[in-house]
């Protein structure tokens, strides 16, 4: 059994704050809710924390601020709220260094899928953290931009990319020539996927290597492993 | 009455007049100028005519009336004169001279100095004239024999020469071209002002128009401005409230969705779930539609073909019921330059109508002259009717009413889809197939 992760949820709403920390403690989460940057530095200070969920729009000092001051202090795993559909906030957030973000308003089971993905993530292996120096990642020619969430072609064509494709790649990228078994990728595709997620996982991989020109029947970039699991065969450069 | 060849164009109308009135004053200017040339050209023949008729009568007066014949002979009369004695004015078939002319030859032959009086014609009667091309001359003389002159009369001209015609022509033909120009110039600011309210129909954020020119255009152009400007804080204030709106519910959604997860009974609360994933949609279609009528995104290259199919891929993911009837046919690769966070949107919103409404989405996707893409998506849905076509583009309308409530939706998609594509250089408009269902054709510029 896991220990029960303790997270720092800093929100300017009473409300969703307080149904926030019911609804994760619920789910075996302990949670510490604050409504502003001055309550989150005296929380930071007096506790151990594995993940902040920071609401961008707080009032006073502004989420932004406050993630910068976080960055400071420790590499922990942010999950930002933003602001429904603001792709501006989004794209800042994570060029800040955030770890996901999930627009407002959210699904909680939702939120709470990221919020294991990224615990997961974190209790992974520290050189594979997200990086919030990164501003791209390049293999094989091809650029993978986490903060654009987008993938750029050989000739800096963007080829659309679904989230779950994202997601995908993203972590293939990331842990690139290492096996990523079935059960990891299943974690990082759950909360995305209508369909069954085993077939969403081969058919997400199978879309992305039509994406990137990779043949199917012999490919070159992600291979499958034997026994269930797929792996990004290249050498990968950050940006 | 209905003037069927009358030009609608207000240039065109306003040439037509003025060439109208130009005609009419080269008409009449050129029957002035030749009447008087005329007059001119009567007097100068009757002058000339009547000093070789007067000459010559004065020669055969002098002579003795013996040798009358052969003086006459050797005279040198010239080509177009020809005379003879006899005992009578000769018998014509023309018609005596009118009175007008008649005097002026007349007076004119009184003029030449005969040396004495007594030699002076004792009678004389003139035939002929213009319309004959010759005139007779008949005198008496004082010993009572006539001296019948035949004399050609040069037609009259009422031109000086070819030329001269050639020059007026093309005076009034570089007039006439002038008038053109300057009818053009005079109404351009009037298409200017057309194509500018056009303009604006399509982008509220059109340029405005410039206020220079004659004054009334001026003024024109400065009302039209601000009526511009008007129209454009209008939109601008109910998008902004829109935004405020969707802005301050998303709080209060977000509660209810942690409330929800607080309910035992699992069927009320996957419904109350479903009802705020619609509500969430709504706001979120109303953010959109605020947000895109700035598009400060910035223009990169994207593979469309790719994005088709990846919006085929993700729809087809969360209607599982229609993915196979959700295909591509077009190109593997083709890329465009476009806002590509607001094209994804707007072919997302074309996609999911065609999904939600026609349960199926057939894209095509096709390259036009080079310069132009063009995207097909059609459905299998029940289409549109004639009287709805042009409604579904309006904010907030949402289609029949039978069709609506089932499928959610606020209204936004077809215009916010619309906008985007307008603001890329592109358009989408609806028609329903023979086949039936509905097809939506997308341009967009390369």
């Amino acid at each position: 059994m896991e220990p029960t992760p303790h997270i720092l949820v800093i929100d300017d709403d009473r409300e969703i704050r307080d149904l926030l920390a019911r609804f994760l403690e619920k789910q075996r989460i302990r949670v510490t809710a604050v409504r502003d940057g001055k309550e989150a530095r005296r929380a930071w200070l007096n506790g151990h924390y594995q993940l902040v969920v920071l609401d961008l729009m707080l009032p006073g000092e502004s989420g932004l601020d406050l993630a910068r001051w976080l960055r400071g202090q420790s590499d922990i795993p942010i999950v930002m709220l933003t602001a429904m559909g603001e792709d501006t906030d989004r794209i800042i957030g994570l060029e800040l260094g955030a770890d996901d973000y999930v627009p407002k308003p959210f699904n909680p089971r939702e939120l709470l899928a990221r919020i294991r993905a990224v615990l997961r993530r974190a209790g992974d292996q520290a050189d594979v953290r997200h990086d919030p120096a990164v501003r791209g990642y390049r293999f094989a020619d091809w650029t993978l931009e986490p903060a654009r969430r987008r993938l750029l072609n050989p000739d800096g064509v963007e080829v659309a990319l679904t989230g779950g494709e994202y997601d995908l790649l993203l972590a293939l990228v990331e842990r690139a020539n290492r096996v990523l078994t079935r059960d990891m990728l299943l974690d990082l595709l759950r909360g995305r996927q209508a369909g069954p997620f085993d077939r969403a996982i081969d058919v997400a991989v199978s879309r992305l290597r039509r994406k990137l020109e990779d043949d199917g029947r012999n490919a070159q970039l992600i291979k499958t492993v034997r026994g269930g699991g797929y792996v990004l065969a290249a050498t990968v450069d950050r940006l | 009455m209905k003037l069927y060849l009358w030009p609608r164009s207000l240039a065109t109308r306003t040439a037509l007049v003025l060439l109208l009135g130009l005609a009419i004053v080269q008409v009449a200017g050129l029957t002035i100028h030749a009447l008087d040339r005329m007059d001119v050209q009567r007097l100068a023949q009757a002058r000339d005519l009547a000093v070789r008729v007067a000459s010559f009568y004065r020669t055969i007066a002098l002579t003795d009336p013996g040798r009358r014949p052969t003086v006459l002979a050797d005279l040198h009369r010239g080509p177009d004169l020809t005379a003879a004695l006899a005992g009578s004015p000769p018998d014509v078939d023309m018609p005596e001279m009118p009175t007008p002319e008649q005097r002026l030859l007349r007076v004119n032959m009184s003029m030449v100095w005969m040396g004495a009086p007594n030699l002076r014609w004792r009678e004389m009667v003139i035939y002929g004239g213009h319309p004959w091309g010759k005139v007779v001359v008949a005198m008496r003389l004082p010993d009572g024999e006539w001296l019948n002159v035949r004399a050609k009369l040069e037609p009259l001209r009422p031109w000086h020469s070819p030329t001269f015609l050639v020059a007026f022509s093309l005076m009034t033909a570089v007039a006439a071209v002038l008038t053109l120009w300057a009818v053009r110039r005079l109404t351009a600011p009037v298409r200017l002002l057309a194509e500018a309210a056009e303009a604006l129909g399509r982008d509220v954020n059109a340029p405005p128009l410039p206020e220079n020119g004659p004054t009334e255009v001026a003024v024109a152009a400065v009302a039209f401005n601000t009526m511009a400007s008007r129209i454009r804080r209008f939109v601008q204030d109910r998008t902004e409230l829109l935004t405020a709106i969707g802005h301050d519910l998303r709080t209060p959604i977000t509660r209810l969705k942690l409330r929800a997860e607080f309910i035992e009974d699992d069927e009320q609360r996957g419904k109350i779930l479903a009802d705020l994933e619609e509500l969430e949609a709504m706001v979120s279609a109303t953010l959109a539609f605020g947000r895109d009528s700035r598009a400060m995104e910035t223009v990169t290259s994207i593979d469309l073909a790719e994005l088709l199919r990846t919006i085929l891929d993700d729809a087809g993911d969360a209607r599982p019921d229609v993915a196979d009837r959700l295909t591509y046919e077009g190109p593997s690769h083709l890329t465009v330059q476009a806002r590509t966070l607001s094209l994804k949107r707007a072919l997302v919103n074309l996609v999911t109508n065609a999904v939600t409404y026609g349960g199926a989405a057939r894209v095509r996707l096709a390259l036009q002259d080079d310069r132009m893409v063009v995207i097909e998506i059609e459905d299998d849905g029940p289409g549109i009717s004639p009287a709805e076509m042009d409604r579904v583009f309006e904010p907030f309308h949402r289609g029949e009413p039978s069709r609506n409530r089932e499928t959610g939706g606020v209204g936004l998609g077809l215009p916010i889809a619309r906008n985007i594509l307008r603001a890329h250089g592109g358009d989408v408009t609806l028609a329903n197939r023979p086949a039936g269902g509905l097809r939506a054709r997308v341009t967009l510029p390369v």
